[in-house]
């Protein structure tokens, strides 16, 4: 049932390990297996691996920042390995104190670590991303990935690096760790006042959640009809065959409108690149631009009304012997 | 196909591994929904009656002694009666009775007493329950915007235990590395209120004296000068889930959360969690601070500091103390005298001082009993009837 | 007409579920079906009301608009027309739109030979509002939980909800639900720009077909799942994303009532730590 519904591959040919030609000068490609496993639902061979100088230097940037990371977890059990298991989602790196301002170098225990995380973080991503790009241009092939994966970096670096130094303090940046980083983004909204009234966060979210309706319904309309052929979709696209017709057509009936085997993709491209892209938009204005969303919300007549319930505020809680204390 | 059969068997033990967590970790409907704000707001409550079951039990008034404004005053019976002077003495003799219940029901009257001379000032206890008779006092008379008619008893927070089971020390966290490594963020850790990695310890920054702003969020939407950062609305974040775990209640019950810093967007709960904030910090300056060197070492923290309250001290769970039972109004004595109180003293003194409790109360629970009438009092203190204790009173050496 | 130079010869009649030949025909682009009337009725009823509720309530401002549930009091019974009972309404008239609209979709499927992978997975994001305005105030026992239809008004509920278990984003389905979400728009830009890019080559380039998108990725990363196997993973990445958000919101009330966080304290009981 499963296998008929092209959820499974049922038959797996197995040949030599595939790959296209590198132009001259390029590094030797690495290894190349193949898995059963692999094949009963993608591709049986993994591999080979380009790895590369980029390369190279991106994972060793990558693995120092998740040392450090790592390392000053553990240490903030006191080096207690059973407590770092039990506790790792509670762990974290935290940025410098907001009192440190945007200062280069402050106290290893104090916020160092995590510049430095951060610094060879980045130091990795981008690497990554020229070696995204060069090897998409060694294969003789458009860039599009490369410039998908500058969006979310772009989202990255508004969170850690920009924002911060607009808001001239590191402390403004997002800590490492899992719960540690939920906590900021919550306290994130409270402190900027309910970013649900960020209207690049409802875009991006809109973006989020359309990237998610635009993946089922192009990978479902291709799957339903796998049988004609439809997973080959770049001969689809210079050479449309009676799968996308379908498809087409699927949606063109459905709903009156319908992409092509070439427009889906952009379609596709565009939502998860404007995800990120709006997000970034939407945390670069918050504290810079906007300092509460919801009093944004008031001054441009969007915030619902609802049948009053209010209470007038008592005062500051700062000064002890307000109202209700004995003088 | 072994492969399928892998995919399988991984699928199976996937489910099966998510089901287990969730029926062993998960509760149950049905629930109960408390609607408290417009419909289709979220502004609900959500309790779990089964849960709420239980901390009703745990929740229940004990027995009440009947009351017994009878007898001379204290003051002229007893010896050493620093406080509670001017209350009749089988008002006296009851409240004796009540608070060992409420406070040392194993211990009985020695906890505090030297059973010899009860009159006797040397132990420990003896001098902080003094202490506690006046913070009881101030809450009731001066803090009706927090505790309204329903007051405080030694039982509100005590229930039976020494010390109250919910109280805070400064926590500077468990040990870490230190050194070269990050240390003393204070929080990212398993021990954050809620069990969140949350700052764990954000009661020693907002519950005493010269506290820091609880109010984080911006008040104007453009930015206006408002340096409040991210991290310090984690704090905030922190104690206000205190409030939320010690009251059985959501964020919602005091917030409209679209707008959680806006009076005009919460509920009349929210004047009295802001009146309750000023009245802890008013407890931890002039009452358990001052006690602190009184206490021995085991009753101290980690830090050398004393005990302190929080909300969860009195609430234990419950959205008012025992679910808003009114225990204070009756023992009248566990209010401030007004100011001219202190020559009403022309009751007969007919009933015996042993007047004894006629329920609920342990075999040496008749304290008075012991001391000899109109002896010397003790040396350097007076047996001036209490003052109107101010709400900051210094401490006491 | 409105049709494709190759589309005549896919217009046939038949493959219906339910009532035969009758509607079964085009109006312009659109496949008509018996279920393309339900879905045009109820959608149409639903929106007149909302428009109705609208009109009856404080603003017409399109931010503003609120059409609420009604009161807990109401519990599973009907409410009042103005005190909820639009909503029960509209939400009667939204699932009754949605589950046509996947009804009509398996007719279409069935007309163009196709399996039935749209339908399927278009009942995921129909079972995530079912969830949300239908099962979870059947499991709380009020339909006053469902949440208000209004832009603004449902964010509103959407941050009390969250804060009715204090710290929402500690809810361990809520966190599997959004790790989908990233990863389907990961994974959707990638397969997005391998196929772009594999169509739009450099200059003076070959088109490029599937092997080398699977070079592109097996260089890069180390491993390209294919051209088929994409298209599984990302049916596989929005279904759970869809699925996982409906179950991090029925356990929130029905299955939960305390704030989130303390719900991973099971994990630090585990006698393993010991």
């Amino acid at each position: 049932m499963a296998e008929y519904q092209n959820i499974f591959t049922r038959i797996q040919p197995r040949g030599p390990i595939q790959t296209v030609p590198l132009p001259h000068g390029d590094d030797t490609r690495l290894g190349g297996i193949h898995s059963h496993l692999f094949g009963v639902i993608g591709d049986a061979q993994i591999g080979p691996f380009y790895l590369g100088r980029l390369g190279l230097a991106s994972l060793i940037c990558g693995f120092i920042a998740f040392e450090i990371i790592g390392l000053n977890m553990l240490a903030s059990v006191n080096w207690n390995f059973v407590q770092f298991i039990r506790q790792l989602p509670w762990l974290g790196l935290e940025p410098p104190p907001p009192s440190l301002g945007l200062t280069l170098f402050p106290p290893m225990n104090e916020g160092g670590w995590w510049l430095l995380a951060g610094f060879f973080l980045t130091t990795s991503i981008l690497l990554w991303w020229v070696r995204m790009y060069r090897r998409a241009v060694a294969l003789g092939m458009g860039t599009h990935v490369a410039w998908a994966f500058a969006s979310a970096i772009w989202l990255y670096l508004v969170l850690g690096f920009i924002r911060p130094i607009l808001m001239g303090s590191w402390g403004e940046a997002v800590p490492f760790g899992i719960f540690p980083h939920l906590d900021w983004t919550a306290s994130f909204s409270l402190r900027y006042g309910n970013l649900f009234y960020n209207p690049f966060h409802m875009l991006s979210i809109a973006f989020l959640y359309g990237s998610a309706v635009l993946f089922a319904m192009h990978a479902a309309t291709v799957l339903a009809t796998g049988r004609y052929g439809a997973e080959r979709e770049v001969e689809q696209i210079v050479h449309r065959g009676t799968a996308f017709e379908r498809g087409m057509l699927f949606w063109r009936w459905t709903m009156g409108f319908n992409a092509t085997a070439e427009s889906i993709h952009r379609w596709a491209w565009w939502f998860a690149v404007l995800t990120t892209l709006t997000g970034g938009i939407g945390i670069l204005l918050t504290g810079t631009a906007v300092d509460n969303w919801y009093l944004w919300g008031m001054k441009h007549h969007i915030v619902a009304p609802y049948p009053h319930m209010g209470v007038p505020d008592p005062g500051p809680l700062s000064a002890i012997g307000g109202t209700g204390a004995v003088k | 196909m072994k492969s399928m059969d892998t995919i399988k068997a991984l699928g199976a033990v996937a489910a099966l591994a998510v089901g287990a967590v969730a029926f062993f970790t998960l509760e149950r409907p049905p629930v109960n929904v408390v609607q408290r704000g417009y419909r289709g707001t979220g502004l609900d409550e959500i309790y779990n009656p089964r849960h709420l079951a239980a901390q009703a039990d745990l929740n229940k008034v004990p027995a009440m002694l009947p009351q017994l404004q009878v007898g001379p005053l204290a003051k002229t019976v007893y010896k050493n009666v620093q406080v509670l002077g001017d209350v009749h003495v089988g008002e006296f003799t009851r409240l004796m009775a009540s608070m060992t219940t409420w406070v040392a029901p194993k211990q009985g009257c020695g906890y505090c007493h030297n059973v010899n001379n009860m009159a006797d000032d040397s132990k420990y206890t003896k001098k902080v329950a003094r202490k506690m008779i006046l913070m009881v006092r101030a809450i009731n008379s001066n803090w009706t915007d927090h505790v309204k008619k329903v007051g405080v008893t030694c039982y509100t927070c005590h229930r039976g235990n020494n010390v109250p089971q919910y109280i805070w020390f400064k926590n500077d966290g468990p040990p870490e590395a230190g050194g070269f490594a990050e240390t003393y963020t204070g929080k990212n850790l398993m021990i954050g209120p809620n069990h969140s990695s949350l700052p764990y310890d954000p009661y020693s920054i907002f519950l005493k004296e010269d506290p820091q702003t609880i109010r984080v969020q911006a008040t104007t939407a453009l930015p206006g000068g408002d340096r409040h950062s991210i991290k310090q609305a984690e704090w905030t974040y922190a104690l206000m889930i205190h409030f939320s775990s010690a009251l059985g209640v959501n964020c919602t019950y005091c917030h409209n959360s679209r707008a959680f810093g806006d009076w005009s967007e919460s509920t009349p709960q929210r004047v009295t969690a802001w009146y309750g904030v000023k009245m802890v910090r008013a407890v931890n300056t002039g009452y358990l601070e001052p006690v602190q060197s009184l206490l021995p070492s085991y009753r101290l923290g980690p830090s050398g500091d004393g005990p302190k309250v929080f909300c969860k001290t009195c609430h234990q769970g419950a959205y008012k103390p025992l679910y808003g039972a009114a225990m204070a109004p009756n023992f009248p004595e566990l209010y401030q005298p007004a100011a001219d109180t202190t020559d009403t003293g022309a009751m007969p003194a007919a009933a015996p001082p042993t007047a004894a409790p006629p329920t609920a109360a342990p075999p040496a629970a008749a304290p008075a009993a012991a001391a000899p009438p109109a002896a010397t009092p003790p040396a350097e203190t007076p047996t001036a009837p209490a003052p109107a204790a101010p709400t900051r009173q210094p401490p006491q050496p | 007409m409105a049709m494709y130079n190759f589309e005549q010869k896919y217009r046939v009649r038949g493959g219906t579920l339910l009532g035969g030949d009758l509607f079964d025909f085009w109006i312009g682009p659109f496949y008509v079906g018996l279920f393309g009337v339900s879905t045009i009725f109820f959608a149409a009823l639903g929106t007149l009301l909302i428009v109705y509720g609208a009109a009856i309530g404080p603003t017409w401002n399109i931010w503003q608009i609120d059409i609420a549930p009604p009161d807990i009091k109401y519990g599973l019974a009907l409410a009042p027309l103005k005190q909820g009972g639009l909503w029960q309404i509209i939400t009667i008239c939204a699932t009754g739109a949605f589950i046509s609209w996947a009804l009509r979709q398996a007719e279409i499927s069935r007309k163009l030979g196709m399996t039935y992978h749209v339908p399927i997975a278009y009942s995921f994001a129909v079972l995530a509002y079912v969830t949300l305005v239908i099962i979870r105030p059947i499991l709380m026992g009020a339909w006053g939980v469902g949440f208000p239809y209004g832009i603004l008004a449902h964010l509103d509920w959407v941050s009390n909800t969250g804060y009715q278990y204090l710290h929402f984003h500690y809810n361990p389905a809520h966190m599997i639900a959004i790790s989908f979400f990233f990863t389907n728009a990961l994974i959707l830009a990638m397969h997005g720009g391998a196929i772009l890019s594999a169509a739009n080559p450099q200059k003076g380039q070959p088109v490029k077909f599937g092997e080398h998108e699977n070079a592109f990725f097996r260089d890069t990363i180390g491993y390209s799942i294919g051209t088929l196997g994409i298209h599984r993973l990302g049916l596989f990445c929005a279904l759970s994303a869809a699925f996982w958000s409906a179950v991090c919101i029925v356990i929130s009330g029905p299955f939960w009532t305390q704030g989130w966080p303390s719900w991973w304290n099971w994990w630090l009981q585990l006698p393993i730590w010991r």
